[in-house]
C-alpha cells in the first residue's frame, strides 16, 4: 500500500545534476541549500565575531600574533557558507520505503540510517522560521532506545513532510494487526 | 506486512478533523507567574549590579520589564501551542518561533501520567504526560501536556486506555510488571553465590581503590597529620630520625618485597570487601514471568526484572579470569531501574554451565558451535593504535636526538601501543544465526553482547575516511534501554557484507512490536 502513498508525493525535484545519491535515493528540496546558508550564517558571524573581539583583546593583550584569529575565523565562515551548503545538500538523500524510511546524510563521514515504521514511537514535524520563509520542514522519527533514538530529515518540502507523516503513522496503526 | 488498511484511508487520515484543537487551560498563565517566583532569582545579581552602580531608581522599573518580557513569553509559548485528539493519535503543536508538529499514536502510548502539584490541585490543573518509550520525551519537556484541566485530563487517559483495549491482538506483555510482588517462595531459586563463591570473586576484584581513598583523606586531615604524605622528603625525615632509611639500605631485598606484598594485600583485601559488602547472599530467582534479584548486606535490593522488557544479554569476562572460566552475565532491560546501574547484573560470578541456566528462560543462549564468525580486516582494528605508536615513537625519537632523555617515554608508550594493538587484533568479531547477532569485543574485558534482531529498532551504516579506503562501513545499531557494557555495534564490515546483514536484521521486525 505504501508505494501507492509514494506515488502520491509530490516529487517537486527532478533529481538534481549536481546530486550524487546512491540508487534509490531521493534529495532534498533545492531550497535547503539556502536554509542551511542562512543558518550557518546566522550561528556563524557571531561566532566569528566572538572571536575577533578575542583576538584584538586577548591576543593583542598577550603580544600574540594579531589578526591570525579573526582572519582565520572569518574564512572559516565564508567557507561554511559558501561551499558547504550545496556539498551538504547533494550528500543528503531519503527514501520512503514500503515499511521503512532511510536516510543518509555526509560524505567525509557517511551515515546511512534505517528506521523500519513498525519501530517508531512518535513523529514531529517542526519548522524554524527560516524553513518557513523557503516552505520547508523537517521531520523527525522517535525510536525507542538511547543510541540513535531520533532520526531527523531535513529539508522536505511543508506538504510532502506531512504526507510522509501521515503515512508512517498509518502503518503504526495497522502494525497491531 | 499484514496491513488490512485500506490504501484510501491514507489521505482521509489526514484529515481526521474529528475533534477541534484544543488549547492548555487558561490558567496555565496562572502557573507561569508562580513559576517566575524561582527564577527572578536569576535577577537578583542583575539588580543588584544596578543598584551598585548607584541607580537605584531604576530597579524596580528593571523588575518590571523583566516580569512583563517573561509573561509575554508565557503567553505567547501558551498562545502557540494547541493539541488534539486525532482518530488514532494525539497531535500537539508548539513553539514560539521553531515550530514543532507532534504526533503521538495511541499504539505507542505505554501509560498516560496524571500529575497535579500543589496549586495545581488549588486550580483543577492537571499536568499530562504520555510514556512512549522514546528516550527524548521528558527533557525537552513538550512530550505532554503542561497543563489541563482534571476533567480533560481523565477523560484523554479514558480515551487511550480505551484504544488499548480494542485492538485483541495487541501483545499481552504489558502486563508483566504486575505480577512482580508473587511470594518469593514459589519462585525457583536459579543461582545464589555462597561466601566461597565471594570470597573467589572478590580476589578477582583486585582493586587499588583504597590507596586513592586514602589519598584523598589524607587531603581532608592535611592539617592533622604532622607530615606531608606526599612530600617524599617528609617520609626521608621520618625514616632517618627512627632509623629505618639504614635499615633499608641494608635489607633493600627485604623491602621491596614487603612493600609489594603491602599493596597486593590491599589490592585484595579491597576486592574482596567490595565484592561482600555489593554481592551478599545473592539471591536470582525467576517468577512466573520476572526474574528476582535479591542482594547486598548493608543495602538489601530485591529488583524485578520482568522477562519481556529484556532487550539484550552481555557475557563479560576478565582476561585473568576466563583462564579460570569465571563471567559475570548482565541483560539490558526495557525498565532499567534508576541511574546507577543501567543494565541488570543476573550474575556476578559463575562459571559458563551457571550463566547458561540463567540465559534459557530468557530464551537467548550463548553462540552455537559452528557460526561463521566474521573477523574485521586487520587494518580496520589496527589503524588507530598503529597511528599513535608511530606518532609517540617518532615524538620520542626525535627528542631523544635533541638530546632530551624523556623521550624514552614516547618510545615506550609506542612500543605499548603496538603491542597492545597487536593483541587486539581478531578479538573484535561476530556471528550471526539469522535470528540473534552476536559481538564479541575487548581483550583486557572481553565480552559478548547477545542481540535477538527483534529488538533493534533502527539501524545506522557509517563510514568515514579510513573506513572507505578499505571498502568498509561500521554498523551501529538502536536498541531500547541502556548498559555501558553492551555494544551494539560493529566497527568495520566490508561494504556489501554490512548491507546484507541490515536487511537480515531488519527483516526481523514483524516478529515483535
Amino acid at each position: 500500500m505504501m508505494e501507492i502513498a509514494q506515488s502520491e508525493l509530490p516529487h517537486p525535484v527532478p533529481v538534481a545534476a549536481e546530486s550524487l545519491l546512491e540508487p534509490g535515493l531521493h534529495p532534498v528540496d533545492p531550497a535547503y541549500v539556502a536554509v542551511l546558508r542562512i543558518v550557518t550564517l546566522l550561528n556563524g558571524v557571531p561566532l566569528a565575531i566572538g572571536a575577533t573581539a578575542a583576538d584584538q583583546l586577548a591576543i593583542c593583550a598577550v603580544e600574540g600574533p594579531v589578526w591570525l584569529l579573526t582572519v582565520a575565523a572569518w574564512l572559516l565562515v565564508v567557507l561554511a557558507v559558501t561551499l558547504l551548503p550545496s556539498r551538504r545538500y547533494a550528500r543528503m538523500g531519503y527514501a520512503l520505503g514500503a515499511d521503512e524510511l532511510r536516510v543518509a546524510r555526509g560524505y567525509v563521514f557517511r551515515t546511512d540510517t534505517i528506521v523500519p515504521f513498525v519501530r517508531v514511537q512518535h513523529i514531529d514535524v517542526g519548522q524554524g522560521p527560516v524553513e518557513r520563509r523557503y516552505g520547508l520542514s523537517h521531520l523527525v522519527v522517535h525510536t525507542s532506545g538511547t543510541h540513535n533514538s531520533t532520526v531527523t530529515l531535513p529539508g522536505l518540502p511543508s506538504e510532502q513532510a506531512a504526507m510522509m507523516r501521515d503515512a508512517i503513522r498509518q502503518h503504526i496503526r495497522s502494525d497491531f494487526a | 506486512m499484514a496491513s488490512s488498511v485500506d490504501p484510501a484511508a491514507i489521505p482521509a487520515a489526514a484529515a481526521d478533523d474529528e475533534l477541534p484543537w484544543r488549547r492548555l487551560s487558561p490558567l496555565t498563565l496562572l502557573l507561569a507567574v508562580v513559576r517566575l517566583g524561582p527564577q527572578s532569582v536569576r535577577m537578583i545579581p542583575a539588580l543588584a549590579a544596578i543598584g551598585i552602580a548607584g541607580s537605584w531608581t531604576y530597579v524596580v522599573p528593571a523588575m518590571v520589564l523583566f516580569l512583563l518580557i517573561s509573561l509575554g513569553f508565557s503567553w505567547l509559548a501558551w498562545a502557540r501551542f494547541r493539541w488534539r485528539i486525532g482518530d488514532d493519535a494525539i497531535v500537539i503543536e508548539s513553539g514560539i518561533w521553531d515550530r514543532q508538529h507532534r504526533t503521538i499514536p495511541f499504539d505507542r502510548i505505554q501509560d498516560v501520567s496524571i500529575e497535579q502539584g500543589l496549586i495545581g490541585r488549588a486550580l483543577d490543573l492537571a499536568k499530562v504526560g504520555f510514556e512512549t518509550g522514546a528516550a527524548t520525551e521528558g527533557d525537552d519537556g513538550d512530550g505532554g501536556l503542561d497543563s489541563i484541566s482534571m476533567d480533560d485530563a481523565a477523560m484523554l487517559r479514558t480515551t487511550i486506555r480505551g484504544w488499548r483495549a480494542l485492538p485483541t491482538a495487541a501483545p499481552a506483555n504489558d502486563g508483566v510488571a504486575a505480577a512482580a510482588p508473587a511470594d518469593a517462595d514459589s519462585d525457583a531459586l536459579l543461582f545464589h553465590m555462597t561466601p566461597r563463591q565471594l570470597l573467589v570473586a572478590g580476589l578477582f576484584n583486585f582493586s587499588l581503590a583504597a590507596l586513592a581513598v586514602v589519598g584523598a583523606a589524607s587531603q581532608w586531615f592535611d592539617d592533622l597529620l604532622p607530615f606531608e604524605v606526599f612530600d617524599p622528603r617528609d617520609w626521608m625525615d621520618l625514616a632517618r630520625q627512627t632509623g629505618v632509611d639504614s635499615w633499608v639500605d641494608a635489607h633493600r631485598w627485604v623491602a621491596g618485597f614487603g612493600a609489594v606484598a603491602a599493596l597486593l594485600l590491599v589490592g585484595f583485601a579491597t576486592g574482596i570487601v567490595r565484592t561482600t559488602v555489593t554481592n551478599w547472599d545473592f539471591r536470582l530467582s525467576l517468577g512466573p514471568r520476572a526474574f528476582r534479584r535479591q542482594r547486598g548486606l548493608t543495602t538489601r535490593t530485591d529488583v524485578a526484572i520482568p522477562l519481556a522488557r529484556i532487550q539484550a544479554a552481555i557475557v563479560a569476562t576478565g582476561f585473568i579470569r576466563c583462564r579460570w572460566g569465571w563471567h559475570e552475565l548482565r541483560v539490558q532491560s526495557l525498565a532499567s531501574d534508576g541511574q546507577e546501574e543501567r543494565d541488570h547484573q543476573l550474575v556476578p560470578f559463575a562459571q559458563l554451565a551457571d550463566i547458561d541456566a540463567v540465559l534459557a528462560p530468557t530464551g537467548l543462549s550463548r553462540p552455537p558451535e559452528g557460526l561463521e564468525w566474521h573477523v574485521p580486516p586487520i587494518m580496520a582494528q589496527a589503524w588507530g593504535g598503529l597511528l599513535f605508536a608511530a606518532l609517540a615513537s617518532i615524538g620520542g625519537a626525535g627528542a631523544l636526538a635533541l638530546g632530551h632523555w624523556p623521550g624514552v617515554a614516547g618510545l615506550v608508550l609506542g612500543g605499548a601501543a603496538l603491542a597492545v594493538t597487536a593483541i587486539n587484533i581478531g578479538k573484535h568479531r561476530w556471528a550471526d544465526d539469522g535470528a540473534v547477532l552476536y559481538i564479541w569485543r575487548g581483550w583486557f574485558l572481553p565480552r559478548l553482547t547477545i542481540l535477538p534482531f527483534a529488538h533493534v529498532q533502527s539501524a545506522d551504516v557509517q563510514t568515514g575516511p579510513v573506513l572507505r579506503r578499505l571498502g568498509c562501513v561500521a554498523v551501529t545499531l538502536g536498541v531500547p534501554g541502556d548498559s555501558n557494557l553492551a555494544s551494539h555495534g560493529i566497527d568495520a564490515v566490508p561494504v556489501a557484507q554490512a548491507f546484507a546483514l541490515r536487511q537480515r536484521l531488519l527483516a526481523m521486525r514483524t516478529r515483535r512490536a
